[in-house]
């Protein structure tokens, strides 16, 4: 076998190296249309992303190159300049030259496209520009071109943090695959070169997916690393987006304490939008000045002086924070959903006094609230996936079918989820919406879930509704509470007019807390540090349960699904096992051997065929391809067809004992000139049944078996060496 | 019928079975050996030629035995046989025949040249000019002549056995490549090594064997054995194998092989097969044929021969 013979036509690399160019296309478009997917307007990404790719086509060939690049800057340009005009007002006196770098910069270093104002027309300004001129130039054959165009823009979105892992890795085989296959269309490729190209890809597909060096955010590994996050890490240290995680973990360290006079929850962030699979926060932080606004409805004032006794990347601080004294109020920042966030981290033992307006309503007064939102609420809270399924509202519909205020179907949701859902840290992340996953998939899940799953089914209801994180009051002591890790929660917030956000808890409250006193009496029985301040040793007997969350959600109504006692045990259990490696949760398949994730197995098939093509390369298979089909020879319908199989088996067996046939060598002068031994004449036989196959008129059944069986004795017999020769 | 005793020699086609036609060819290649000596390769040739339907061109130095070979040919087949010595001042006229007045029947009289007969030897063909040679060659393609307008058959077989040497090379008319491709065969004896001259030299002392040479075959068996030729197998591998062959030299040499070429050498092939009793054509018999069928046929560049690129091809070409 030659191994310098051109594989394939060249047409068949030219193909290959459009289809790369595809997929890099599919990789940046998809997370474009996936933001559009989250805020609006996905019909219009698809109808630009095939236009601009059709009229590369038509057009690719006719347009000269200044023209067409002149083209894409005039699409961008009026792209951007359509961004600019849809931002609203207030937020465009926001806009100035050095804003706008500002902006670029932070987009570029891990800022979401989604929290920008408007992201999705940012989205469908952006995406013509680079498909048409990546096309443009795949079309005139170009490939190099074509993938730095397409480069850029899967680079962007990448330093966005919107690509994940396999986002990323498609788009970046796509780029090797169209350059290298590009060159093979131009220069001629090989069967070498084709393999090595082939080992390469499927090198990049599995290393990476195998290993990250960045840890967190988007880009994880596309395997289950062997240990889970904290639900604190994920929740509360993330600034502005969460990505909804699978198992995690409570840690029982002291993050800050909390001299108040009532225990509230400790709010950190405050997400808008929900992309399916996590939370963003959207907007523009401003700088804290005096006099933050009141809740629109009745309020008391409450006093925080919080003591970080770690350093802080949060401001916990009660809703509806108000006022920040004392040096602190320089470093803070407010978000436009009306939280705080610190400039710089807080720093271990430094405090900070934050007075909040706790809203003060009755459920009476809940369920006259009526339904006439504000603008801003309306065109913010009620946004969802275009790509979340129908029988979310569906189930919704009718687990609220007996509400018809907001209040009543967020309570009627609220106790669905804490009736149908137990609580567990350990749960394998769904790979779809995850609260269409949490309310028909899955059995079990934590806070995060819960909260999710909550606000989609407000939103589907047309109810305005928020994710908050933070913790929860923490652990009582005489005159502070103290706050550990695995305090930290995710939690609900509805709006009602001239009311103002309110709080509800899906999470089933006992369970939760039975899991956080179980992992810290675990901590402490480790003698972990950390895990206590003076105040809370546990012999001070002074600890307390969690007050039951402090409005009226947990009535009457919810009051008959809190979890039983055997249900506490199981909980009990799951924590245990979540310190250990993930084990999934819920397999309900009996005895069965669990099969790997889609992913592994698609991960595996990519390694098999790096290592097929590897071995071919290395003449591996080919080899074990040769000793099974000198071995075995099934009978075909076609006689002629089998006599000439017989002999070319003939011919192997000769090709390892003496030499192979020369090409231009006849069967017959190849036959005469190896086999000059007593076997000469079953060779002889075998080469007649061969001609008459091939070159004669051809052969009947009998006499093909005939010289297919004496090949199989050949076979046989040369399987002890020497016995061929000296026979 | 040579063997009638055969139950399907009388099948109607082909005429005779390839065995009869292998052994007839043995008898004829037997019954001239007994007149040459040596030179068995060279019968077998000018038997493939003969039952390929082709003439002969035979080219070498002169007294080796070319008009001894033809005429032994002839006379162990029972037909016609004629020679021509082409000189240069031969008329083509003298080579069809001419028609001459008769003064008894006041009309035109075709006398018909020497190249009506079954075997007919044209010796030293390259010593007559061109226009003569153009009307033999004329006739080996057509196998008819047309005299004053009228078109006359020349007998089947017709079988003709040109001889050519190559010394004295100025009074020559060298064929030109275009009509020397009408041969299917273009042959070089050679001398006789040292005890075939010896046997040689002892035959002829007496007698020359050739005066009591007996005819083995007859014109029919010829027919016969030339229509089962006609009738071997050649497959689809072995046709594409010669047409790779063909490329091969129009890809080496300035003029490679025509597609009568082609064909001529498909025809030798078939004969081939039949001298080894098979039906049916394997690429060794389009090997064994190739070079005496194809080397004058090629107009090779300075480095190379007609018989050089023949072997370049056959080494060069995969067999499948």
């Amino acid at each position: 076998m030659s191994v310098s013979t051109p594989l394939r036509e060249t047409a068949d690399f030219r193909l290959a190296a459009l289809l790369s160019v595809a997929l890099l296309t599919f990789s940046y478009t998809s997370v474009l249309y996936h933001v559009t997917d989250v805020v609006g307007g996905r019909t219009l990404m698809i109808v630009l992303i095939v236009g601009a790719l059709a009229f590369a086509v038509a057009v690719g060939r006719v347009l000269r190159v200044r023209t067409a690049v002149f083209l894409t800057a005039l699409l961008l340009g009026g792209g951007l300049v359509t961004y600019f005009l849809s931002v609203p007002a207030s937020q465009r006196a926001l806009i100035s030259p050095g804003r706008v770098g500002e902006d670029t910069l932070a987009l570029l270093t891990g800022l979401s496209i989604l929290r920008l104002a408007e992201a999705n027309v940012w989205a469908l300004s952006v995406t013509p520009g680079p498909v048409f001129l990546s096309w443009y130039f795949a079309v005139r054959d170009r490939f190099g071109w074509s993938v730095v165009v397409g480069g850029v823009a899967l680079g962007l979105v990448v330093l966005t943090g919107d690509a994940g892992t396999v986002t990323t890795l498609a788009g970046v085989v796509g780029a090797v695959g169209a350059v290298g296959f590009g060159a093979f269309d131009r220069y001629g490729g090989s069967a070498v070169q084709f393999d090595t190209l082939v080992v390469l890809l499927a090198t990049m597909i599995v290393v990476s997916a195998s290993l990250s060096l960045v840890p967190g955010g988007a880009a994880d590994p596309a395997l289950p690393s062997r240990s889970s996050t904290t639900v604190e890490a994920n929740l509360v240290e993330a600034e502005d987006r969460i990505d909804v995680l699978g198992s995690i973990r409570l840690s029982p360290e002291v993050r800050f304490t909390v001299r108040s006079a009532e225990g509230e929850y400790w709010q950190t962030a405050t997400f808008n939008r929900y992309t399916g699979s996590g939370w963003v926060r959207a907007g523009e932080t401003t700088a804290y000045e005096d006099n933050l606004r009141y809740p629109p409805g009745a309020s008391r004032s409450l006093e925080q002086t919080v003591t970080a006794k770690t350093t802080l990347g949060a401001m916990p601080a009660a809703w509806r924070p108000v006022d920040v004294d004392g040096p602190a109020a320089a470093e803070t920042l407010v978000t436009p959903q009306g939280g705080l966030r610190p400039r710089t981290a807080v720093e271990t033992n430094a405090s900070y006094t934050v007075t909040s307006r706790i809203p003060e309503y009755t459920p009476e007064r809940l369920r006259r609230a009526g339904t006439d939102y504000p603008d801003y609420v309306e065109a913010q809270y009620l946004q969802l996936p275009e790509s979340t399924p129908d029988r979310v509202r569906q189930l919704t519909d009718e687990v609220t079918a007996n509400e018809s205020t907001p209040y009543g179907k967020a309570t009627a949701i609220e106790a669905y989820l804490e009736a149908t859902k137990e609580y567990s840290l350990t749960v394998e992340r769904p790979s779809g919406d995850i609260a269409d996953s949490f309310l028909f998939e899955m059995d079990a899940g934590y806070c995060t879930y819960y909260a999710t799953t909550m606000v989609a089914m407000l939103r589907s209801e047309g109810v305005p509704a928020r994710f908050i994180t933070g913790y929860t009051s923490g652990e009582r002591t005489s005159d502070e509470w103290v706050v550990r890790g695995l305090d930290s929660h995710a939690w609900v917030q509805v709006y009602f007019p001239d009311v103002g956000w309110v709080r509800f808890d899906p999470t089933p409250a006992d369970s939760r807390e039975t899991a956080e006193r179980t992992r810290l009496a675990e901590a402490r029985q480790n003698a972990n540090a950390d895990v206590d301040t003076s105040a809370t040793e546990p012999d001070a007997g002074t600890a307390t349960p969690t007050p039951t969350p402090m409005p009226t959600p947990s009535d009457s109504e919810t009051q008959n699904v809190t979890p039983s006692q055997s249900n506490v045990d199981a909980v009990e259990e799951r924590v245990e096992a979540s310190a250990t490696p993930v084990s999934p949760v819920d397999t309900g398949s009996g005895g069965l051997p669990e099969l790997p994730s889609r992913r592994v197995l698609a991960l595996w098939g990519v390694a098999l065929v790096g290592v097929s093509a590897g071995a071919r390369r290395t003449g591996l298979s080919r080899r074990l391809h040769r000793a099974v089909w000198l071995r075995y020879q099934p009978r075909s319908g076609d006689p002629d067809a089998d006599a000439v199989r017989a002999f070319r088996r003939l011919e192997h067996l000769l090709e390892r004992q003496y030499r192979a046939r020369e090409a231009s060598e006849t069967p017959r002068a190849y036959v005469r000139s190896v086999a000059r031994t007593a076997d000469s004449e079953r060779m002889q036989a075998v080469l007649g049944a061969y001609e008459r196959a091939r070159y004669g008129s051809g052969l009947t059944r009998a006499d093909a078996d005939a010289a297919v069986r004496t090949v199989d004795e050949l076979v046989r017999e040369s399987t002890y060496p020497g016995r061929l020769r000296s026979s | 019928m040579t063997d009638a005793g055969t139950s399907d020699s009388n099948a109607p086609n082909p005429a005779l079975r390839v065995d009869d036609a292998a052994a007839l060819a043995d008898r004829i290649i037997e019954n001239v050996e007994r007149v040459i000596v040596g030179h068995h390769d060279a019968i077998e040739h000018i038997l493939v030629t003969l039952l390929a339907r082709g003439h002969l061109l035979l080219e070498d130095v002169p007294g080796v035995g070319k008009t001894m070979l033809a005429r032994a040919v002839a006379t162990s087949v029972d037909c016609s046989f004629k020679r021509v010595q082409f000189t240069p001042d031969l008329l083509p006229s003298d080579v069809t025949g001419v028609s001459v007045f008769n003064q008894k029947t006041r009309d035109f009289e075709f006398r018909e040249g020497p190249v009506f007969a079954n075997v007919v030897l044209g010796d030293e063909i390259n010593r007559a000019p061109p226009k003569t040679q153009a009307a033999l060659l004329e006739a080996m393609e057509e196998r008819q002549v047309t005299v004053d307008g009228e078109t006359r058959t020349l007998p089947d077989p017709f079988f003709v056995i040109a001889t050519q040497n190559d010394v004295e090379s100025g009074r020559t008319y060298d064929l030109p490549i275009a009509e020397i491709d009408r041969f299917t065969k273009k042959l070089e004896l050679g001398y006789p090594d040292e005890s075939q001259e010896t046997e040689l030299l002892g035959r002829v002392a007496g007698r020359h064997p050739i005066e009591e040479l007996e005819p083995v075959a007859s014109v029919e068996d010829v027919r016969d054995a030339r229509e089962t030729v006609a009738n071997v197998g050649v497959s689809e591998p072995v046709r594409a194998y010669v047409s790779r062959l063909a490329t091969f030299t129009r890809d080496r040499a300035p003029l490679g092989v025509s597609p009568r070429g082609g064909i001529a050498l498909v025809r030798a092939a078939q004969a081939r097969a039949i001298l080894d009793g098979r039906d049916y054509v394997l690429p060794d018999d389009v090997q064994t044929e190739a070079r005496t069928v194809w080397s004058h046929r090629i107009q090779a560049g300075t480095d190379d021969t007609g018989e050089s690129v023949v072997a370049a091809a056959l080494d060069g070409v995969p067999v499948e």
